[in-house]
């Protein structure tokens, strides 16, 4: 490794970067653009759920009932219908998620100690969706259940009593159950994929296109001098972007990194380093420009997006799949950014994923270089 | 001790090779070719596309790793000693393969880098470049914006940054026009009256001539080699008023 030869090449591809304003585009424009889509439009809480009421009883029960669904956080009562008609065309057009529809004698049933019924309409066509919906109603009206059940014992003459048992619960990590908060770790593994590997893999194959292979090939210069030599401009530009990435995600979302910042950028180092090892190696394995911007998204970007567990919960996957998503790099990096941003762990807890990448990356430099000589470098 | 007598014979040739060979699985792209090249001298390797000259030029540079033979460049094995070989020839091939993004001025650092000319010694070359070529003027534009016979001044100037011992053409000339291959043989001339070897492939038989030595290779076979009027005795021993067209031809028939 001559430095003087690696910076010849650095320079060189400095100069190819900030003379085709495409690839600056690429580097910088796409981040932002997927900070803002993700961390605004992604959003995998169900709150506010929008239900349509049709209330047959029309009882100051049944309407105290509907008062308390549209007083929570996760219910707003869209609109109060006439009848099941109604409610099921609303359904239909997708106004709604929810429809609840209380019978007449609703009331009277309560009063005389029957079972008194309610049917829930529910949209299933997002089924995470209607899960998560259909847990809050039933939560909601075991609520209510109880309610009625003390007041049943207390009319009984018994003293006033409470529930025995009680789940006190407390989440670790995330304590506000907010999506976003692991959602920028993702979109920093899938933004340094998409820099780093995407524009990575058009710069040997350019090389191949224009000719200039052939100049390489006959200059004395290494194949591990020229894969690094063009690797660090990549490199400190994905890195920028990962910067931005963080910054954004505590300015406009106020998402604080708990632990070691250092640790990050030791963590982002590694992953980008597979990033750009893996874009060259398409690169010079295709030596098309074309082909290399088909295959790069189908190997880098989309299985950080689907099998990193990122957004797809890797444990809910087919086990031929689960084994599949251990060879993804994203996937160990995702575990890395979620064990710095929520759990404040520290390095005695993470090595295992940093030397997977570690051992990514330089499974991947040694290809390269054995694809490089194998054509005459 | 093998390095000691290719250092000894590398005194008087530039370039030697014996019983080279190259092929790509059962296909023979050069077979078993015997020349040699002496220092300062502007040598012609000529072919028809297809004939092996390339594999062979190829070879010889040290991207290509022979399949058999023996063979020395600059005093360096042509299979154990490629990098070396890389470092002491100067290359140039018929697509000028510079870096059009690039000004004539970046192109030469980053030569000078790959060469790992000392940077001491960076200004005096680059002036000296830019001089030989008579790109001073144009230093900082871009190289893509100059006409054809500048960017091949500018490449052969980038193949010389590091003085190489040898330099090798392949089809230099492709393209040019007849005024610009004139200045640009001169100039060969003139480096190669400095003690620069030049190997040199062409498809212009009126540029053969300026050879002093010809290797004529058809079928990844050596067909003819000697003086350019040697070739031409031998080819057409019948022809009044042969040249080195009627040679070529005649050699490369079958």
């Amino acid at each position: 490794m001559n430095l003087r030869k690696i910076g010849a090449i650095t320079r060189k591809e400095f100069y190819h970067l900030i003379r085709d304003y495409r690839s600056l585009y690429l580097a910088f424009a796409i981040p932002l653009i997927l900070i803002l889509l993700f961390g605004y439009a992604l959003s995998l809480d169900v709150e506010d759920v929008r239900t349509v009421v049709v209330d047959y009883d029309g009882t100051k029960q049944s309407r105290d009932l509907v008062r308390r669904l549209d007083a929570s956080p996760y219910f707003q009562v869209v609109a109060h219908l006439k009848n099941s008609q109604e409610a099921a065309d609303w359904l239909d057009h997708g106004w709604t998620t929810l429809a609840l529809v209380i019978p007449p004698d609703w009331t009277r049933n309560i009063q005389a100690d029957r079972e008194a019924p309610l049917q829930v309409l529910l949209d299933g066509s997002d089924p995470n969706f209607a899960n998560i919906s259909a847990g809050y109603i039933t939560a909601f009206l075991e609520r209510e259940n109880t309610k009625y059940l003390h007041n049943f014992l207390n009319r009984q003459g018994r003293e006033q009593m409470k529930p025995p048992l009680e789940g006190r619960i407390r989440i670790w990590f995330n304590e506000d159950l907010e999506s976003r908060n692991f959602i920028i770790p993702g979109i920093i593994a899938v933004i340094i994929m998409i820099v780093g590997a995407m524009l990575t893999s058009l710069v040997i194959a350019r090389e191949y296109e224009n000719g200039t292979m052939e100049t390489i090939k006959s200059l004395p210069i290494s194949a591990g001098e020229f894969i690094v030599g063009k690797a660090i401009p990549y490199f400190f530009i994905t890195l920028a972007d990962v910067l931005i990435a963080v910054l954004m995600g505590q300015v406009l979302f106020g998402i604080v990194m708990k632990a070691n910042f250092w640790l990050m950028i030791t963590a982002s180092s590694l992953y980008l380093a597979v990033a750009i090892t893996l874009g060259l190696l398409i690169s010079s394995a295709t030596k098309s420009q074309l082909v290399a911007n088909q295959v790069a998204p189908l190997v880098t970007f989309l299985p950080s997006m689907l099998l990193s567990d990122f957004v797809f919960p890797v444990l809910n996957m087919p086990p031929v799949i689960q084994t599949i998503t251990y060879i993804v790099p994203a996937r160990y990096f995702i575990d890395i950014l979620k064990g710095i941003y929520m759990k404040n762990l520290d390095i005695t807890y993470l090595w295992p994923s940093f030397a997977v990448l570690f051992v990514m990356a330089a499974i991947l430099a040694v290809l390269n270089v054995i694809v490089l000589k194998r054509e005459g470098m | 001790m093998n390095t000691s007598t290719n250092r000894q014979s590398g005194n008087s040739d530039a370039i030697q090779v014996k019983d080279l060979e190259k092929r790509f699985g059962k296909f023979v792209a050069v077979n078993k070719v015997t020349f040699s090249v002496r220092r300062g001298e502007i040598f012609g390797f000529l072919g028809s596309n297809g004939s092996g000259k390339s594999t062979t030029i190829r070879m010889l540079c040290g991207i290509l790793t022979p399949t058999a033979g023996q063979g020395t460049v600059a005093g360096h094995d042509i299979f154990r000693e490629p990098e070396e070989i890389k470092q002491s020839i100067g290359y140039m091939s018929q697509k000028f393969s510079l870096y059009e993004d690039l000004s004539p001025f970046e192109n030469i650092r980053f030569y000078l880098g790959i060469y790992n000319v000392s940077p001491t010694l960076w200004a005096e070359r680059i002036s000296w470049v830019l001089d030989m070529t008579q790109l001073g003027d144009v230093r900082d534009r871009l190289t893509r914006e100059l006409p054809q016979g500048w960017r091949q001044r500018l490449a052969l100037g980038c193949a010389l940054l590091h003085k190489p011992d040898i330099l090798f053409l392949d089809e230099p000339t492709s393209g040019v026009d007849p005024l610009t291959r004139q200045h640009f043989w001169d100039f060969i001339r003139q480096l190669a009256s400095q003690g620069i070897t030049i190997f040199v492939t062409t498809h212009y038989m009126d540029e053969a001539r300026h050879c002093e030595r010809i290797v004529m290779i058809n079928q990844g076979a050596i067909v003819a080699a000697g003086t350019p009027d040697e070739i031409i005795r031998k080819a057409c021993p019948d022809k009044e008023n042969a040249d080195l067209n009627d040679a070529f031809i005649t050699l490369m028939k079958n």
